[in-house]
């Protein structure tokens, strides 16, 4: 409440604590070590590979090589991977999203039959590893001869992106009144116009936050497009980046370039939608 | 009706594979043809006696997992502690420390390859700079070495995660209780000890299970920074499975691995699901 006003002290007490500005001390040391990584990246992609080799790792670059950024765009064929990478994310997230909304609405209706088994098979599938299982998932899709396509790799990221956003909307539309669904139903409502008017909108900000995650996790994803995508002009920008470090890892500045480029969608989602994320996150893991 | 579409896309998708693996982990098949066929314990007498890459990849998987149970969230307790204090700039520090989670694996895997670059790399400009040109290091190019370079990295991209998950356990221990301990007159350590330690015991729990769980998803950033090399030093057992299976066209070996990987992961996963019942049952 007042820790704006008068930081550094224990609730209550007037005095300046030194233990607290200690351990601020401290966090902000850490803080420094834990920037430096994207510092040296947004140097190095500015400097040109002379002035890389030239001057120390964190002396600011002297001219901006903007030149790395298209550079490393054209050779590292951005323009396919980032087209892509979108039509994925943006069928993905909230096709996945609706089928697990779905999917936690009629299972918060299911009181007596087998909820105890339906909840523990959800908790099982957020935790099996699909790294773990990537040859056979790619032995399904080929046969269904999905490889090198775009819902190939879709079907998947919604198999394995349902357990996880089911058992955080199951667990929050059981908190819904009962009455409220009760008294659309007596109204003579449908099942679909219970969901569509009345659970969906009362879940909006778990929506939102789900929503985020998954728009990252989906953005980001490597193994799996990896074994599915093998086609350089399905590739995805993972795929992309992955692929520009190893045909130019000497061309440093653009490299970086790359890396820059890659990293900041999801960089920039972050930062606007900072809260979403955190509570996106705990409500699973912490309060379930 | 509204549940069909995600118990199908999971049931193909995902448990499918599952069950897949199990049967593929019995058969020599490439992936491709069809000439698939039965060979019985083969595979596994292969994986598990003469193939010597799986026992280093098994050993590397295990000190991978032992670190990770142990680093990442012993820096975000520490990190979640202090930013749970009453001190400025908490939000933008928050922010900072959890970046890293977000960033694609593959692409935290290609910045740390460049700050360990051997020539122009971060740390051994550093290390020459301070004028410690003897620790400089052939930092992902060294077989003794590789594994920990590449579990540093790992900790910068995922200490955040636990970082964030014990903050929100913080903000649930109760202040009344905490206010009762003060004016008993608990000091500093003894309110640490007896009233917010034990309120996290389900926080950490929860930390270190999910930790254990992900340090066995780490595919992208093995695969990014060293692709098991070099001579396998930071080979792992998830990607020895894709690389026998996808890399060297033998699927049944590579099933086996990863049923071995599997069989582990469900020994962790069903003494956490029985917990996670009890609690379950508790709450209601």
């Amino acid at each position: 409440m007042s820790g704006v006003a008068s930081p550094f002290r224990q609730a209550g007490a007037e005095r300046v604590d030194p233990l607290l500005v200690a351990l601020w001390i401290a966090l902000i040391i850490v803080a420094v070590v834990w920037i430096a990584p994207f510092i040296f990246i947004i140097f190095t992609s500015l400097k040109s590979n002379a002035t890389v080799m030239g001057t120390g790792a964190f002396s600011p670059p002297t001219s901006l090589a903007w030149e790395n950024f298209t550079n490393a765009w054209r050779r590292g064929d951005f323009g396919t991977t980032v087209v892509n990478s979108t039509i994925i994310t943006v069928i993905k997230v909230p096709l996945g999203l609706m089928i697990s909304a779905m999917a936690a609405y009629s299972l918060s209706r299911i009181q007596v039959w087998g909820h105890k088994v339906v909840f523990l098979a959800i908790v099982f599938g957020t935790m099996i590893p699909f790294q773990v299982m990537l040859a056979p998932i790619f032995g399904v899709v080929n046969d269904f001869h999905l490889i090198n396509t775009y819902v190939g790799v879709i079907l998947p990221y919604l198999a394995f992106g349902v357990p996880y956003q089911v058992f955080i909307l199951h667990s929050f539309f059981r908190e819904v009144p009962r009455e409220l669904s009760e008294a659309a139903q007596i109204d003579g409502a449908s099942h679909f116009t219970i969901f569509w008017r009345i659970f969906l909108p009362v879940s909006l900000p778990v929506l939102a936050a789900l929503l985020i995650l998954d728009f990252v996790a989906t953005w980001n994803e490597f193994a799996m497009a990896l074994v599915i995508l093998q086609d350089p002009n399905m590739w995805t920008l993972p795929l992309g980046l992955q692929s520009f470090q190893s045909q130019f890892s000497s061309h440093y500045g653009e490299l970086n370039a790359a890396i820059v480029m890659t990293v900041l969608p999801a960089v920039i989602v972050y930062l606007i939608f900072q809260r979403y994320f955190v509570s996106g996150l705990t409500t699973g893991a912490v309060k379930e | 009706m509204l549940l069909a579409p995600a118990v199908l896309a999971y049931a193909v998708f995902a448990f499918y594979p599952m069950i897949d693996v199990i049967q593929l982990s019995f058969m020599k098949w490439n992936g491709l043809n069809a000439d698939k066929h039965w060979v019985g314990l083969d595979n596994y007498r292969y994986v598990l006696h003469d193939d010597p890459v799986f026992w280093v990849a098994f050993k590397n998987t295990l000190i991978w997992t032992f670190l990770s149970v142990i680093f990442p969230p012993l820096i975000g307790f520490g990190l979640a502690l202090g930013l749970n204090q009453n001190i400025p700039g908490r939000s933008p520090l928050r922010a900072l420390f959890y970046m890293p989670v977000i960033i694609a694996p593959i692409a935290v895997a290609t910045m740390w390859r460049w700050m360990f670059d051997p020539f122009f790399g971060l740390f051994n400009s550093l290390l020459s700079a301070a004028g410690w040109p003897n620790l400089i290091q052939d930092w992902l190019g060294d077989r003794n070495v590789a594994l920990y370079s590449v579990f540093i990295g790992y900790v910068w991209e995922v200490a955040g995660f636990s970082m964030v998950l014990f903050l929100a356990g913080l903000q649930g221990v109760s202040q009344t209780l905490v206010e009762a301990a003060r004016i008993d007159g608990a000091g500093r350590f003894q309110l640490f000890r007896y009233v917010t330690l034990p309120a996290l015991r389900p926080t950490i729990t929860i930390v270190l299970i999910l930790s254990l769980i992900n340090s066995l998803k780490a595919f992208d950033i093995v695969y990014g920074m060293t692709g098991g090399g070099p001579a396998q030093s930071t080979q792992m057992l998830a990607m020895w499975a894709y690389t026998q299976a996808m890399q060297l066209g033998d699927f049944g070996r590579g099933s086996a691995i990863s049923v071995v990987l599997l069989l582990i992961t469900v020994a962790i996963v069903i003494p956490y699901l029985r917990w996670t019942l009890k609690r379950q049952e508790a709450y209601q």
